[in-house]
């Protein structure tokens, strides 16, 4: 794995601030996984809760971050709630 | 509009609800109720404009939008959501001009009659909206959705109380219901309808606004299950009120395992504030906070209410609607309608451009002041009650109707994002009411690229 793109793919993803709180999706420790392979970037992310209104438009607004990386062909981000977000994940203040 | 799990008419539920709110303040600011004088036909159309039409409204618009969420579901038949609103508007205003009937008004007589059946339709548009998300795929299991589900149940059972009693004042229906059955009524419209759907909502939203660990306690179950041995006291109180038999003991019984529901709850939401992670509220949480103090004096006036009625009665039945659940629902209406207008907006920008936070559409400052009034408004008019002085509750009406005009007034702002700089703004903004058009959810809104009327 690319590790600089796999860097520039998460940097990316802290310009996607939630709404609610100000902070970034990597913040706020919504962001499970990132693999990058190739020009491929797969994102694994979650929300606060199962049933948010903003689940789509925060998948779509991360996949169009990590589509202006530099290097990144094609970006896939998918939303999971298994294991379910909690604020432990939060990164402190 | 972005957001397949959106409602689309939550904003016209709540102009709706604010609507009957300012008429039913104005009507009582003129003198239409107050201390001892809740019998008359005007006074009851005050009470059920307030009720029906400002809080019921506001609920059922609100749970609409927060099934979903509650349960991960999209809403079924949503199609529903806006039939459900005219027929309870309708069924609202039929009811209060019926009232009149009452005061010799001979007109209202039919209407009094006619009102519960929009409202059967209102009701049971919302109950197939919003049962078959709460209930299915194992959903009831959650604490949340539980507890609205229980209170759609109270929500059932009061229309059947009301029904019964709407005909007996008509001659139709069995003559106990209407001194026996009122303060079952009561009890069913303030604890087991509003609160129980207040308390389901409030653990999911609380959790989200608050950032605190959303869990099951045995606090929650406790509290529910007290919650349903009051609904289910509550129902025989009613059956015996139908049956003419005296309901002292139910109902006694129904308060008590209502209040220790409730105690369940305050300890439940006190343990939900200590785990937060989101050191500073914001405003809607800080007022949600002074309408949980209401709920704690409600509990308090409940057995004096119940032993010795009258002021004691008075002032429980007005802070359970005027101070808890109205407090409650205006400081989250303020936070519901920033949301929502936010996600109309801007969340096709996210990830794409800079986008304002959902607290900047919104003036803390203002709400907060309106909030405040709103609250010295409530408390004064509880007092006022309490001693039984007709001016001063009319002058705490009026603090209450020009907190809820400033409240109004800010929600406009919202909606036409008056706080926003003019580089934030889009030249086109949703309709203020009515929702926008659908859109498709790939990436753009059409705010930001087609005309869109206003």
């Amino acid at each position: 794995m690319d590790r600089g793109l796999r860097d520039r793919v998460e940097q990316a993803l802290t310009s996607v601030i939630d709404p609610e709180t100000g902070r970034d999706l990597v913040a706020m420790g919504l962001i499970y996984g990132i693999r990058t392979e190739g020009g491929l970037a797969e994102v694994e992310m979650t929300t606060t809760t199962r049933g948010c209104p903003l689940s789509e438009m925060l998948r779509l607004g991360a996949e169009a971050a990590v589509a202006g990386v530099p290097g990144v062909a094609r970006a896939e981000v998918r939303l999971t709630w298994d294991p379910p977000w909690t604020p432990e994940r939060m990164r402190p203040l | 509009m972005p957001g397949k799990q959106l409602s689309r008419w939550t904003i016209a539920w709540f102009a709706s609800a604010l609507a009957f709110l300012l008429a039913s303040l104005t009507l009582a600011v003129a003198g239409y109720g107050g201390p001892a004088d809740w019998a008359g036909g005007a006074a009851l159309a005050v009470v059920h404009l307030f009720a029906l039409g400002w809080l019921c409204q506001m609920m059922l618009g609100s749970l609409i939008q927060f099934a979903p969420v509650l349960a991960a579901r999209p809403l079924a038949r949503p199609g529903l959501a806006l039939p459900a609103l005219l027929f309870c508007a309708l069924g609202t205003l039929m009811l209060a001009a019926g009232f009149l009937a009452l005061d010799g008004w001979e007109p209202g007589r039919p209407l009094l009659s006619l009102a519960p059946l929009p409202l059967a339709l209102a009701f049971g548009f919302a109950l197939a909206m919003l049962a078959p998300v709460l209930a299915g795929r194992g959903a009831w299991r959650q604490s949340e959705a539980r507890a609205v589900l229980a209170g759609l149940a109270g929500l059932a059972a009061l229309w059947f109380s009301g029904a019964g009693m709407a005909l007996a004042l008509t001659g139709f229906g069995p003559g106990g219901l209407v001194s026996g059955g009122l303060p079952v009524h009561m009890v069913l419209g303030a604890g087991g309808w509003l609160t129980l759907a207040a308390m389901g909502v409030s653990y999911k939203l609380f959790a989200m606004f608050l950032l605190a660990p959303e869990r099951d306690t045995r606090l929650r179950r406790a509290g529910f299950f007290a919650a349903l041995a009051a609904l289910a006291l509550a129902l025989a109180a009613l059956i015996m009120a139908w049956l003419e038999q005296d309901t002292a003991l139910p109902l006694a019984l129904a308060l008590a395992t209502g209040a220790l529901a409730g105690l369940c709850y305050l300890a439940e939401i006190f343990r939900l504030w200590r785990a937060r992670r989101r050191p500073r509220p914001e405003v809607n949480m800080n007022f949600s906070r002074v309408s949980l103090v209401f709920l704690v004096a409600t509990l308090v006036l409940l057995a004096p209410a119940a032993l010795l009625g009258g002021p004691f009665a008075e002032a429980a039945v007005f802070l359970a609607l005027a101070g808890w659940l109205s407090t409650l629902t205006l400081a989250q209406m303020i936070k519901i309608t920033s949301f929502l207008t936010w996600i109309q907006v801007f969340s096709p920008l996210i990830g794409r451009q800079k986008v304002p936070m959902v607290q900047d559409l919104s003036d803390p400052r203002t709400v907060a002041r309106w909030l405040w009034l709103w609250t010295a408004g409530a408390a004064c008019a509880t007092l006022a009650l309490l001693a039984q002085t007709g001016p001063g509750f009319r002058l705490a009406a009026a603090l209450m109707l020009v907190a809820a005009l400033g409240l109004t007034r800010e929600a406009w702002a919202i909606r036409r994002l008056r706080h926003l700089s003019p580089a934030l703004r889009p030249a086109l903004l949703p309709p203020v009411i009515l929702p926008p058009h659908p859109t498709p959810v790939q990436g753009r809104s059409s705010l930001h690229d087609r005309p869109h009327p206003i």
